[in-house]
């Protein structure tokens, strides 16, 4: 006879270091910061996810995905993946394996923890080029491809990039 | 079922779903491609944000957040009649959208202290999202009202018919006398009016723009004020007052502009009713 052993709740944080999000596919929902806790009962896993932008369709997908990682570890049962607000998810949750990540993809890590920084012309002006490392950058827009994201040029090497906006 | 939550919640997702409805209607349409992109993402945003509150509305309800936002007739609506109004030229559509997230972020610091959980949750959260969004619509509003006569010229005549009808964003709304009791609201509708007034008021003049501006505004909030929230009930043909249309939103009064933009924003969601795409 088999039994079952009801898996630790590292093995739900292991689980879930392997769900990214799928529009920064090289930074984990773990590392972004997202998940707020995991609760194991012995026959519940209960995770709750921080949406990042509250307009990010994105959301929708990661917590599909995290349900699917979750119950896919050995011994897992029921599991519930809720969203929650409170608190509200900020960018300075984002650790710094995540921020080292999303210069490696190719995004500048938030600076600051946003509106305090925020300058008069709408963006800090202290965006990092993650091409060159340059700090000789300009804000071009606030707004970009996707909620989350803001567009600058840098100056040193030429190349528009873009921000994880600061919030 | 709690009205006074209800009124509450559906005042504040229907002004984002409307006015991010419209916002969109620049995707594809904006004088340059970093505006296309701004207003899409900001309409994206407003639109999320309707979403949180309308999920809010939801798990009161115990029912589907898609069926609140899109499953409505039009009479059901509650948000402000601005917020429906086409975006006509650029000048307007700066001036509202100025207007408007001036008039968000008031009632969203009040509401970051609800005494409701998940309301002063949301609230918090969209406050530091909608930063980005005041700070978009101040560099306009400045880079126009000190900018060359056309454009300065335009900006004030959409601003001098705009505000009057923001002013009913801070409408009294149904059961809000419920809603400040129990703290769901923590401050009055009336005050938010006030402290949005003058500082709307104190930013116009700051830009050097003429009175005009703020005076039908003020008559506009004298209007509000007396009227108590018993609004407007039906035009007999005769001329509204000033902007007379634009009051009752939040009792359901619709002005023209709703009916065309309702079947559109609607219709993916008629067609299929509760189909998951």
């Amino acid at each position: 006879m088999v039994t079952r052993v009801a898996p630790d709740e590292a093995q739900v944080w292991e689980a879930l270091r392997g769900v990214m999000d799928p529009e920064i596919p090289a930074v984990s929902v773990v590392d972004m910061g997202m998940i707020r806790d995991v609760r194991v009962d012995p026959d519940r896993i209960a995770v709750t996810v921080l949406p990042t932008f509250s307009g990010c369709p994105a959301v929708a997908e990661i917590q599909d995905d995290v349900r699917r990682a979750v119950e896919a570890v050995p011994g897992a049962r029921e599991v519930e993946v809720r969203l929650s607000f409170d608190p509200p998810w900020t960018t300075d949750r984002i650790t710094e394996e995540g921020r080292r990540r999303l210069k490696e993809f190719g995004l500048a890590p938030p600076t600051g923890t946003g509106p305090v920084l925020v300058t008069s012309i709408g963006l800090p002006a202290a965006a990092r080029c993650p091409f060159c490392d340059s700090a000789d950058t300009v804000a071009e827009s606030p707004f970009g491809p996707t909620p989350c994201r803001a567009v600058y040029y840098c100056k040193s090497c030429r190349n528009p990039f873009e921000q994880f906006k600061p919030v | 079922m709690d009205d006074a939550l209800r009124a509450l919640l559906l005042a504040a997702a229907d002004d984002e779903l409307v006015i991010g409805h419209r916002h969109s209607e620049w995707t594809g349409h904006a004088p340059h491609i970093e505006e296309d992109v701004a207003f899409s993402s900001i309409a994206q945003d407003e639109i999320g944000h309707a979403a949180a509150l309308y999920g809010l509305v939801a798990e009161m309800e115990g029912s589907d957040p898609d069926a609140i936002a899109l499953g409505r007739k039009p009479e059901d609506y509650r948000h402000a009649i601005l917020c429906e109004r086409p975006n006509r030229d650029w000048g307007y559509t700066l001036a509202r959208h100025w207007l408007y997230d001036t008039a968000e972020d008031v009632r969203l610091e009040a509401l970051s202290e609800s005494s409701h959980d998940g309301l002063r949750a949301v609230a918090t959260k969209l406050r530091r999202e909608e930063r980005y969004h005041l700070l978009h619509a101040d560099m306009w509003i400045e880079r126009v009202a000190r900018g060359p006569v056309d454009g300065r010229t335009r900006l004030i005549d959409s601003l001098t018919h705009a505000f009057p009808e923001a002013i009913a964003l801070f409408e009294p709304l149904e059961s809000e006398h419920e809603a400040l009791e129990r703290g769901l609201l923590p401050v009055p509708s009336d005050e938010l009016r006030k402290r949005y007034v003058e500082r709307a008021a104190r930013a116009l003049d700051e830009l050097g723009l003429p009175t005009e501006v703020g005076a039908g505004a003020d008559a506009a909030a004298e209007f509000i004020a007396s009227s108590s929230g018993d609004l407007i009930e039906s035009d007999d043909g005769a001329d509204p007052e000033p902007a007379g249309r634009a009051f009752g939103g939040r009792s359901g009064n619709r002005s023209e502009d709703f009916q065309p933009l309702w079947e559109e924003m609607t219709a993916t969601y008629r067609e299929n009713p509760g189909a998951s795409w």
